[in-house]
């Protein structure tokens, strides 16, 4: 679908409001939510290169996230490093983890991909419970320090949201780049007709690994930079609780859109917060709104406004 | 004359059914060359083993000189054979621009960081494939189309537009499985000749086709097959006046419109 051409301006408001989010508010509690829903936006739009793009249902997102973070503040607490080479470490065990189990289970089928994606989150979490050695078990590593860039310390909420969101502006950038380049084009193409890509002369395969690798690289950087959020990190760094919102940013967004996951991200962080009025109702409205998009909408927001863009160029076409 | 496809003793068996059974024939480099046979005489399943689709039980397959048995589809698509689907394929949200672009051979065989960093190299290559796929969507007669998803189309242009993505990609041979099936009939005779056109450019086919007439009129060779075995091969003439070929499709003859609206 051709995004509308007011596309520059509104990303350019967009990030400038962002820019300016934290001088606006004196509230932390504003800040630490835009903090999370950024984080978790890079995240969810990694899982729609995989999921939506590739056609690949990955849970092992969820592990992952979970080696980033730990990754990240292992080589801080143990190993004397800074925040930043934390960072790019999250990143470089993720490539070499992701590229070994992507060349097994890209060729896999997609059952099975999902098993073992599934299989390898578990298994991460149980790592982090048990492996007291190196992950200090179930009292996790607490006190991970604010990151500092030559003398300028990131020690406030404000301070740290610039973090995130030159994370999640600089990996949706690159994201958007590989979608709508060549790549994104033959990795759609997979995912709607694999035997006609390979009758093409394409071998899917190493589409696939790149969306696996590139999103597992984006994904465990973003776990990184969670965790010092959290300034902790212990085993319900992997609970099924983020997995969970990354899946439902890019379903309701509509698998395989790019503005449409972009937009839901933003609009599943505020909706829980807006609907604090009431306490009591408040995850009871958040569920209903899911699942009424589910069932009126099965294939997203971005779906649904196909359909009807597809149904009425069928009636023109009569 | 040198071939630029043989075939020799091919055999395919799908638990128990034997659908290919020790064929053998070739296209002739520059021919058009038919593929004929009641329902179920093993057409299809012959292009998936020649195309890398099937593995093979026993047999040889040639690309020009290039022994290309048991390679990956993806392998003998780039060696310069490409096949359409029986039950049309086509990236059904893409629009039909979009559909021709992927299959491109330009395109497709550009590497990652000119595709990534949008260099000239990129901006040209698309442009020039760009300006192709325009050009065989016109030929086609689905110009009016082109910006709309694929999934709009009826099942006969869908036909069309596999074909004319077949020829996007430049190849030496083209494999078609049933192009002209659900094809309005009006439309029948222009997809005779721009084949025609095609094949005076140096392209060969191997055309699978219920229709006779489009068989007829435009293969130098037509190849025979009966219960995945080889009955008989010859010019049309011969085939039409071959009392066996009669008799293999006694009674078991379908017409190929009935077929498209059952798919
Ligand atoms: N994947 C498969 N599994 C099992 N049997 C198969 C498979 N593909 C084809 N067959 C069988 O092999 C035989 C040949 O089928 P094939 O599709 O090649 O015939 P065809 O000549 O293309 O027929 P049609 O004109 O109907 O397209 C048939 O008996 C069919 O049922
Ligand atoms: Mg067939």
């Amino acid at each position: 679908m051709t995004e509308p051409r007011w596309t520059p301006y509104a990303v350019l408001v967009a990030i400038a409001l962002l820019a300016a989010l934290p001088s606006m508010t004196s509230s932390n509690y504003v800040v630490g939510i835009a903090i999370s829903g950024l984080i978790f936006l890079a995240a969810a739009a990694s899982l729609n290169l995989v999921y939506g793009y590739a056609g690949q249902l990955s849970f092992a997102q969820l592990g992952f996230w979970g080696v980033g973070g730990y990754c990240a503040a292992i080589a801080v607490v143990d190993l004397g490093q800074s925040f930043w080479f934390g960072i790019a470490f999250a990143g470089v065990v993720n490539l070499l983890l992701s590229a070994v189990i992507g060349i097994v289970i890209t060729r896999t089928t997609r059952h099975a991909f999902v098993v073992v994606t599934l299989t390898f989150a578990l298994l991460a979490g149980l790592i982090a419970r048990d492996w007291v050695g190196v992950t200090r078990g179930p009292l996790g590593i607490p006190g991970l320090p604010p990151p500092s860039l030559m003398g300028f310390v990131f020690d406030t909420s404000a301070r740290f949201y610039y973090i995130a969101l030159a994370f999640s502006l600089i990996a949706l950038a690159f994201l958007y780049v590989l979608k709508t380049s060549r790549i994104g084009l033959i990795l759609k193409a997979v995912k709607q007709n694999d035997p006609l890509v390979e009758s093409q002369g394409i071998a899917p395969g190493p589409y696939k690994l790149a969306a696996f690798v590139i999103a597992s690289v984006i994904t465990g950087m973003a776990g990184g930079i969670y965790a010092f959020n959290l300034k902790v990190i212990d085993p319900s760094f992997l609970d099924f609780y983020y997995m969970q919102t990354f899946l439902i940013i890019v379903i309701i967004g509509g698998a395989g859109s790019f503005w449409a996951v972009v937009l839901a991200g933003a609009a599943m962080v505020v909706l829980p917060e807006a609907l604090r009025f009431s306490n009591e109702l408040r995850m009871v409205i958040y569920g209903v709104v899911l699942v009424a998009v589910m069932m009126f909408m099965p294939r997203g927001v971005s779906g649904w406004l196909e359909d009807r863009r597809i149904a009425a160029l069928r009636k023109a076409l009569r | 004359m040198t071939a630029i496809l043989s075939v020799a003793d091919v055999s395919k068996a799908f638990s128990g059914v034997h659908a290919v059974q020790g064929t053998s024939f070739e296209v002739e480099a520059g021919s058009i060359t038919g593929l004929i046979g009641p329902n179920g005489s093993g057409k299809s399943t012959t292009i998936d083993c020649i195309s890398g689709f099937q593995t093979l039980d026993a047999g040889r397959v040639l690309l020009g000189e290039r022994d290309i048995t048991g390679q990956r589809p993806a392998e003998i698509a780039k060696a310069g054979m490409i096949r359409t689907f029986q039950n049309v394929r086509v990236y059904d949200s893409y629009s039909l621009l979009d559909n021709l672009l992927v299959a491109g051979e330009a395109f497709r065989d550009l590497n990652w960081f000119d595709a990534l960093a949008r260099t000239p190299r990129y901006r040209r290559v698309r442009d020039a494939a760009e300006d192709r796929a325009r050009g065989l969507i016109d030929l086609v007669g689905l110009t009016r189309l082109s910006d709309a998803p694929a999934t709009v189309l009826s099942y006969g242009q869908k036909k069309l537009l596999a074909f004319a993505a077949a020829m996007m990609a430049k190849p030496r041979l083209i494999v078609l499985d049933e192009p002209v099936a659900g094809v309005n009939p009006t439309r029948v005779n222009e997809v005779a000749d721009i084949l025609r056109k095609a094949n005076a450019t140096g392209i060969s086919f191997l055309i699978v086709e219920h229709n006779v007439e489009f068989i007829n009129s435009l293969c130098h060779k037509v190849i025979v097959l009966e219960q995945g075995r080889k009955l008989t091969e010859g010019t049309p003439a011969q085939i039409r006046n071959d009392p066996r070929v009669l008799e293999a499709y006694l009674g078991i003859a379908r017409p190929a419109a009935a077929e498209a609206e059952a798919s």
